[in-house]
């Protein structure tokens, strides 16, 4: 198990812990996260799992994957250098601790 | 390992009068059926139907037979898999993305909800569904694919000859002979319009496709583009009028959407509760199981969304219209990798725009005769006509 911090626009954190394997939004919605959609189901198609890394957390979450920044652009919050599609963020040990942040809109 | 039960009697017409109280008894007593009025499984309940969506490997949307083949003269994404299918879908989704609404069309659009907005008479009875949702639809469709220069009248006529010839299970020959008409004049006006997007590309879908850096084959851009015309149009056009609906027969609802500006809360909750496009087709690539029910390679199965957006395991008292229910996401805009591309569009349009505008404009906007409404349709449902006294 690996512990993940979402942090709303408000500031309120939640903290759960995940399956690696299991993807960012996975885990997001199996715990009831709020201001995590996931209408496509992981698809890379809808862009309503959006969130921004926390600076700290950049690094061990790697690049984007093929196709994402595209549907990024879709996205209905604001695009930074620290968004990604958080379907496309698979757990492992090293994301042990992982904080993310939600936008303020996802549809 | 168990045969999935059959449901001998079931009718197509039964389904396109009322599928809703079927669909509760399947739900409760048989939730994989097959239906030999349909030649298809249904599958009726929401883990079920999103299961199946998610997949595409176990369950393609590659129909060989599917008329909409011939209906479009193209294979088109919507019955395509894998990366031939994103590459496709992804020529023309940042024409469809919330920011490009927001910044290039959010205005047009308000302009042209008030101007058909204006034309409505006062203190007679108009049937909005003619006089309001479908013209607006397709204008703001015209917009967003960049086909400006067509008329309301003819982009109506072009997604329903494409929507009649796709639906044409059984290969008649006339609804073809029409589909390939409309082929030969969109084919023509496309033409017409290259110049014009190539000289100045603008955010479009059809200029976002043709000036992108690696291009798809035209003859699938034009295949996009008349999918997003088939698609495009009746969808918001029905949302709108059974949203309107659900308010009007329920005032006290209405009166709170206003008071807190709920017109997305409403705008969820009415496709939810009928799902314009109510069923989807999936077919099995191998032999499989659901839920100890076998499935047989090459099976046709229907993810009905409508019966999932009514599911008792989500939802309480599911089968009414209730803007202010407890949130648990809907499948109205399907799932997976055929997601709607037109999900964000549609929320901002018909949600954020029509509906406030709407109501505002006419705040005694009265259905006396709510009973009057027509309701139809298996594959794609909404109110046939929508009697309303605008005050
Ligand atoms: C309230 C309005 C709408 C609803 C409820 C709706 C619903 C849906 C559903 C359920 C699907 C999935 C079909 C499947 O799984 O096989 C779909 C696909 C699609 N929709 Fe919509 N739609 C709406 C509006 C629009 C609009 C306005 C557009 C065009 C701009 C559009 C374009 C598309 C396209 C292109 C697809 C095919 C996507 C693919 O196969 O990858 N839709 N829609
Ligand atoms: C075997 C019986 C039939 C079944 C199971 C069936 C099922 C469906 C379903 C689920 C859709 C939704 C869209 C999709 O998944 O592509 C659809 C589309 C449609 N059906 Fe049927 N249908 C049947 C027969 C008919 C008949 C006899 C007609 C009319 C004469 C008809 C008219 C339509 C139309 C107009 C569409 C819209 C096509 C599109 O744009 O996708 N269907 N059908
Ligand atoms: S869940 Fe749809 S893009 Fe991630």
């Amino acid at each position: 198990m690996v512990q993940i911090t979402f942090v709303q626009p408000d500031g309120s954190r939640t903290t759960i812990d995940a399956n690696e394997g299991a993807s960012v939004m996975e885990a997001a919605v199996s715990n009831g996260i709020d201001g995590i959609f996931a209408e496509c189901g992981g698809a890379m198609m809808c862009a309503t799992c959006h969130c921004y890394v926390d600076d700290d957390w950049r690094d061990k979450t790697g690049e984007r994957a093929d196709g994402e920044e595209i549907m990024l652009e879709c996205a209905a919050a604001e695009l930074r250098e620290t968004s990604r599609l958080s379907c496309q963020i698979r757990l492992t040990g090293a994301l042990d601790g992982l904080v993310v942040h939600l936008p303020d809109e996802q549809a | 390992m168990a045969v999935a039960p059959v449901d001998e009697t079931l009718t197509l017409a039964e389904l396109t009068r009322d599928p809703y109280p079927i669909y509760k008894r399947m739900r409760a007593e048989t939730p994989i059926v097959q239906v030999p009025a349909a030649n298809r499984i249904f599958l009726t309940k929401a883990k079920h139907t999103k299961m199946v969506k998610d997949d595409p490997e176990l369950y393609s949307s590659d129909d060989p037979v599917t008329p909409m083949r011939r209906a479009f003269l193209a294979h088109t994404l919507m019955r395509k898999d894998g990366e031939e299918h994103r590459r496709e879908r992804m020529a023309m989704q940042p024409a469809f993305s919330p920011k490009v609404i927001k910044t290039d069309w959010a205005d047009l659009y308000r302009k042209i909800a008030a101007e058909y907005l204006d034309r409505l008479p006062r203190g007679e009875t108009v049937d909005l569904f003619t006089g309001l949702c479908g013209p607006v639809a397709a204008r703001i469709l015209a917009h967003i694919l960049g086909l400006d220069e067509v008329s309301d009248a003819d982009m109506q006529r072009w997604s329903q000859v494409l929507i009649d010839g796709a639906g044409n299970f059984g290969f008649a020959d006339e609804p073809f002979a029409r589909s390939d008409a409309a082929n030969a004049e969109m084919d023509a006006v496309f033409d017409s319009l290259i110049p014009r997007h190539m000289a100045e590309p603008n955010n479009s879908a059809f200029s976002v496709m043709l000036n992108a850096k690696d291009p798809i084959p035209r003859s699938q851009i034009y295949a996009n583009i008349k999918i997003a015309i088939g698609g495009g149009i009746n969808e918001p056009r029905d949302a709108l009028a059974t949203i309107i609906y659900g308010l009007l027969t329920n005032p006290d609802q209405l009166e709170e959407v206003k008071r807190q500006e709920a017109w997305a809360d409403a705008f969820e909750e009415g496709v939810r509760w009928v799902a314009p496009i109510q069923a989807s087709s999936r077919r099995a690539t191998r032999d499989l199981q659901i839920d100890g029910i076998d499935i047989p390679e090459g099976v046709t199965l229907m993810t009905i969304q409508a019966s999932a957006n009514r599911d008792e395991d989500l939802y309480e008292d599911g089968e009414a219209f209730n803007v202010f229910r407890k949130k648990a996401p809907h499948q109205a805009f399907g799932s997976g990798p055929h997601h709607c591309a037109g999900a964000h569009i549609s929320r901002r349009t018909v949600g954020e725009i029509m509906l406030p505008m709407l109501f505002e404009r006419f705040p005694g906007i009265k259905l006396d005769r709510p009973e009057d409404v027509v309701w139809s349709g298996f594959g794609f449902r909404g109110p046939l006509n929508l009697p309303v006294k605008l005050t």
